[in-house]
């Protein structure tokens, strides 16, 4: 405790209380290629007509005046809540045996987590297709076993989609469970099965509850790249299924309408926004439990 | 003059410098940037047209800057003054819209010693026709064991599952739907028919793939076994051991042109217009017919030879007769309301 007092207690220098400059070269360069750009995307948008020739409400007009965007729009956001769900349900236990194990098992789990973030997504994405192609290890299992009698259509499907999402994203949610996870006091699960708690009881009243901080990062995490996720979608998902990030390109490069495509852009960045709003709150909520 | 330590050094680094920033030599224009495809077309046309192009022009600096048309589009609307590239390569739909934004200088015809040599439909003075796409129907000779002949074998009851097709956000896509619309008494005013065929072959449907580069990878996954194709896509893909064969159908092969086009306001015209030139000549055009790149050549000079003879046309007569284009003008205009029907249509 004396120690540290004194280390708070530095001398006077030149610059105190001038630290945030040091935080100027990012604001910078934040202000100069993401606000400016961000700002030029609103101003775009609100462009009537495609050749950008006057302003008008009329891009958002298109856009919500039609069901079939309401649809693209609704099963983006819902794809991102089964691919979270499902990466929670999965990771979750992953996580926990980690804190449980030894240091060698340790370097090893963290190793089988994190190799997929060496591997450029394009290639994890890739290795989808092949697996879940018509010739594809899943199909060639099902046939062998006698489980299925013609090969399954896995690829180019919704399902096949999530699959591949959920193995893609699986780091996001299990790093920040693992560090909720190794910082929960011991002693506190020693108490509870000391007060007569079994375990699962122990798990659902303290341990579930005391790592809700690292379930709401990793879910959001999970949530904003899953539902943004171009390239997985496109690869795995295939043509005909048609979420937020192909509807803009579609719009941009193949059909060049830029006010429309900036417009749905918005509406998509401000749906996720009020979903990742959402999970902060829990959030905090949850903080607010466990203080209490 | 004595040689010291001193004099090396500030030499040495004066040489490096300008290494680094060549910028620093006065009177240095920037050197020749010709925007071509990605993949295949970088690889043919940096050993073919590129080596042929400086052996012309005295060694002239030239960089290769691999993209999409549309790409190249957006970069010269971009910096209209000072383009960034100055030879542009362009599929039919982005070549007129290019046109139609005033962001190509026409090709100096009377300059160029190959022009007069194109087939009458390359002699496009916006920009020459400097080779042909043709789609035709490709399948795997292993699964698929009569050759198909016809667009309406697609249809056939025993392909059930395994058809694959792309949307239409790419060209290969948009001919494919006029083509069918074209063969069932539509045409590129009239696309009804084409989705009304769609709806038929949904059984079939193994796949709708987001682009022609995923298409042909599902042949490799034997995900798909038929599908409408790229001829050269599908002969790189054959080379490489996949097993996938090309078609014609007996109502002729759907072919564009794929077109140069020199940027406005380049500071390098006339180097570029000697690019296109070489990207013309017979010599440039028939080593590029051959193994490994089977572009197909749109010199009336160039002797049809190799799989390009056996499988697409054995002259240029033949050519003519085969090849059937559409019109883009028209294409155009109704696109986006065709991929917005696509959009909401083809579920599988």
């Amino acid at each position: 405790m004396v120690a540290s007092t004194a280390d708070t207690v530095a001398p006077a220098k030149p610059l105190a209380g001038l630290e945030w400059t040091l935080a100027l070269p990012l604001t910078a360069f934040f202000a100069v290629f993401f606000v400016t750009p961000l700002l030029l995307l609103v101003v775009v948008s609100l462009f009537a007509d495609s050749e950008m020739t006057r302003f008008g409400l009329d891009q958002y007009a298109k856009f919500f005046g039609d069901a079939f965007n309401w649809k693209v729009l609704g099963s983006t956001l819902f794809l991102g809540v089964k691919v979270t769900v499902l990466t929670l349900l999965f990771g979750y236990p992953l996580a926990w045996l980690y804190t449980r194990s030894g240091p060698r098992m340790q370097s090893a789990l963290i190793l089988v987590v994190i190799l997929p973030l060496l591997t450029s997504v394009v290639v994890r994405t890739f290795a989808w297709v092949v697996i879940l192609g018509r010739d594809g290890i899943v199909n060639n299992l099902l046939l062998t076993l006698g489980l299925a009698e013609t090969p399954l259509r896995l690829l180019y499907t919704e399902n096949g989609l999530v699959a591949a999402l959920v193995q893609v994203q699986m780091p996001l949610m299990v790093l920040p469970l693992i560090t909720t996870l190794t910082r929960l006091d011991p002693n506190l699960l020693d108490a509870s099965s000391a007060l007569g708690a079994g375990p699962w009881r122990t798990f659902f009243k303290v341990t579930l509850p005391l790592s809700l901080p690292g379930i709401v990062a990793g879910c959001l995490l999970t949530y904003a790249a899953s539902v943004t996720a171009f390239i997985t979608q496109s690869l795995v998902g295939g043509g005909q299924l048609l979420f937020m990030p192909q509807y803009i390109y579609q719009q941009t490069i193949t059909l060049h309408n830029w006010p429309f495509a900036a417009a749905i852009s918005m509406v998509f960045m401000v749906s996720v926004l009020g979903v990742v709003m959402l999970l902060n709150l829990l959030g905090r909520a949850s903080k607010g439990y466990i203080h209490a | 003059m004595t040689l010291n330590r001193r004099h090396i050094l500030a030499a040495s680094l004066t040489l490096g410098a300008m290494n680094l920033f060549p910028g620093l030599s006065w009177a240095q224009a920037r050197k020749l940037v010709f925007a071509t495809f990605t993949g295949s077309w970088e690889e043919a046309h940096r050993e073919v047209i590129v080596p042929h192009f400086r052996k012309a022009n005295g060694n002239a600096d030239i960089a290769l800057d691999p993209m999409l048309s549309v790409d190249m589009i957006a970069k010269v609307a971009a910096a209209k003054n000072n383009p960034p590239i100055d030879v542009m390569l362009m599929d039919p739909g982005p070549r007129l819209t290019l046109i139609d934004q005033g962001l190509t200088a026409p090709f100096p015809t009377d300059g160029s010693k190959n022009y007069k040599d194109l087939l009458p439909v390359a002699q496009l003075p916006e920009g020459p026709g400097i080779f042909f796409q043709a789609v035709g129907i490709t399948y795997n000779p292993e699964k698929v064991k009569t050759p198909p002949t016809s667009w309406d074998d697609l249809w056939k009851p025993e392909y059930k599952g395994r058809v694959g097709i792309t949307n239409m956000n790419s060209t290969l896509g948009t001919a494919f739907m006029v083509e069918l619309a074209k063969t069932r008494g539509g045409g590129e005013d009239n696309i009804d028919p084409a989705f009304a065929a769609l709806k038929e072959l949904q059984p079939n449907l193994g796949a709708v793939a987001p682009n022609p580069g995923a298409l042909a990878t599902l042949f490799q996954q034997g995900q798909i076994d038929i599908s409408p194709g790229n001829f050269n896509a599908i002969q790189i893909l054959r080379a490489r051991g996949v097993p996938v064969e090309f078609a014609k159908p007996k109502t002729g092969t759907i072919a564009f042109l794929t077109t140069a086009h020199i940027a406005k306001n380049t500071p390098n015209g006339p180097l570029a217009a000697a690019l296109i030139d070489s990207a013309m000549a017979p010599e440039v055009q028939t080593k590029l017919m051959q193994a490994p790149f089977f572009v197909i050549p749109t010199n009336s000079k160039v002797k049809m030879e190799g799989d390009i003879a056996r499988m697409i046309a054995k002259d240029q007569e033949e050519l003519k007769a085969s090849f059937v284009f559409h019109d883009w003008s028209i294409i155009n205009k109704n696109r986006a309301a065709w991929i917005e029907r696509f959009n909401k249509e083809i579920k599988v």
